[in-house]
């Protein structure tokens, strides 16, 4: 007779679990020693008219400890994962609850940061302080950027639409948007063909802002000085946008196609602080955009 | 007067908002119509786009047909008050008042949604017409506007031949001017300059001046130098479904 072990529940890694209106990207860790063939996501969503949530959908067959799951936007699930081998799917996992009513929402990647940069508690603040840290005495992680005074969020690996916001000072120098995971750790955001980025700085006359991708820039003046400032990265269309939020104001949109799917990325270009808004729905106006 | 529309397909079954389009030096109502390309983001966001002429024409008024940049063809959208011209050249007045109840009258349009746009002499017709009339427009956006007319040659010959040589008289159609005494609803402005542009070389534009009112007035606007592009209206059609589109955001809020 030949016997095979069920295999132990999966782990859902809940912290690393992300979401946004329209899909969630779950991941665990196998709870095996044994090898799994595959494994198995179930869901229900949460319903207040009962006290259980059923499971209503299974997708069977996935090879990795990962899976991005398209839900509906405004809802909540419960979802569970199971491995698979020769001898049959294990015991469901625990639960992760996964909520599509709010934005999209990511963390401040710290491997990434260069030196220079504080991160708050709460993980959504940078500060650069009045001294810039020099290099030559630390050791830099391969990860983290050693020139440009920036740090990358989580990659959103989601197709669609994602919206985030950025609180700055007025005066705040900064370049904020996104870049290729690969984008040279060296280089400055917006400076080459792997990152597109707002940037503002002070000059002695006015308040200069750049839209730079691959060192260059369109010639775009503004009168009002955003103080909060809305992202809206489309996937579909190849469209990033850039919206003062206090005035719903839409300031400039690239038109690019991306290749690969990008991080969000921040960096001061002086001392001061910048805190990131995110798991946030997106304003209506910037669909006109 | 003449005028063109554009009736979206919506209109077949409501009243939709307004975007009237002020078109510049020594075009017809026809220019707009039919180089600009502007219909089918109308179509898509429901708006009428009601295209005037720039001027009255064939009043036999001395001198009128004798220089592209004055009389025919040229009314800069003010209400002349010198003589020759106070009965004939009142497009101020034919653009706020006589032509909206026009539209509203004859065709399904929405009298309470209307936005303003032009390109050149009529992106600073657009202009002054959304500072003079505070919420009136629920939007404005132009093309390489005149934006400081009295302070180049355009606008000084246009003003001096329609509103005589007291200046004073001048300010109240001249963009700039009327940003630092504006006050009402929020504005959004969005202009788009070719950086190419002959006229903005000859100092006949001067959207800095436009710009730094606006700084100092806080008056919201995103002013764009678009690289390569002139004063022409492969420019326009370049950009018109970008301007339709911001019209669309406040016409239909």
């Amino acid at each position: 007779a030949c016997f095979s072990l069920l295999p132990s529940p999966p782990v859902i890694k809940k912290k690393v679990c992300r979401s946004c209106p329209n899909a969630a990207l779950i991941r665990w860790e196998s709870g095996n020693t044994n090898p799994v063939d595959s494994y198995t996501v179930e869901l229900g969503e949460i319903s207040r008219e009962r006290s259980e949530t059923a499971v209503t959908e299974s997708i069977v067959g996935i090879p990795t400890y990962e899976s991005i799951i398209q839900l509906l936007s405004g809802r909540s699930y419960l979802i569970y994962v199971r491995a698979v081998n020769i001898g049959g799917p294990s015991e469901r996992s625990d639960p992760v609850i996964i909520y599509t009513t709010g934005g999209t929402l990511f963390h401040l990647n710290e491997e990434t940061a260069h030196p220079s940069l504080a991160i708050s508690e709460d993980g959504f603040t940078m500060f650069y302080g009045d001294e810039y840290t020099e290099l030559n005495d630390i050791t830099l992680s391969d990860n983290a950027f050693s020139r440009c005074v920036a740090i990358m969020g989580e990659l959103i690996p989601i197709r669609g639409k994602h919206y985030w916001e950025v609180e700055v000072e007025e005066h705040t120098e900064y370049r904020i948007g996104v870049a290729y995971e690969d984008t040279q750790r060296n280089g400055y955001l917006g400076a080459n063909n792997t990152s597109w980025c707002m940037r503002h700085v002070m000059t002695p006359s006015r308040h200069k802002y750049e839209f730079l991708h691959n060192g260059s820039t369109p010639d775009i003046r503004i009168t009002m000085h955003p103080k909060r400032i809305g992202v809206s990265l489309d996937y579909e269309t190849g469209k990033l946008a850039f919206f003062n939020t206090d005035l719903s104001q839409h300031i400039y949109t690239y038109k690019c196609h991306f290749l690969h799917y990008v991080h969000p990325c921040f960096a001061l270009e002086k001392p001061g602080a910048l805190t990131v808004h995110n798991g946030i729905e997106a304003p209506e106006y910037i669909t006109f955009s | 007067m003449r005028f063109g529309i554009y009736l979206p397909p919506k209109a077949e079954g409501e009243k939709c908002p307004v975007l009237y389009w002020l078109s510049g030096l020594t075009c017809t109502e026809q220019n707009f119509i039919t180089k600009a390309g502007s219909q089918q983001e109308a179509a898509e966001h429901g708006i009428i786009i009601v295209s005037p002429d720039t001027s009255p024409r064939g009043c036999n008024i001395e001198g009128e047909d004798e220089s592209w940049d004055f009389g025919t063809g040229a009314g800069f959208y003010v209400n002349a008050t010198e003589d020759l011209w106070k009965i004939n050249y009142r497009m101020y007045s034919y653009i706020t008042e006589e032509l909206p109840h026009l539209i509203s009258s004859n065709f399904p349009a929405d009298s309470e949604r209307m936005s303003i746009s032009g390109h050149s002499m009529g992106g600073h017709g657009a202009l002054i017409c959304a500072l003079k009339n505070p919420g009136k427009y629920k939007c404005v956006s132009a093309f390489a506007p005149i934006c400081n007319p009295m302070q180049c040659p355009w606008g000084q010959k246009a003003f001096n031949g329609y509103l005589g040589s007291d200046k004073s008289k001048w300010e109240s159609y001249d963009a700039t001017v009327l940003v630092s005494t504006y006050s009402g609803p929020q504005l959004d402005i969005l202009i788009d300059q070719g950086r190419d542009d002959q006229f903005l070389a000859a100092g006949q534009l001067l959207p800095d001046n436009l710009i730094a009112a606006c700084t100092e007035k806080k008056i919201p606007l995103v002013f764009r130098l678009q690289q390569g592009y002139d004063h022409s209206y492969y420019f326009v059609c370049s950009f018109i479904s970008n301007h339709v589109k911001h019209h669309a955001k406040y016409l239909n809020a």
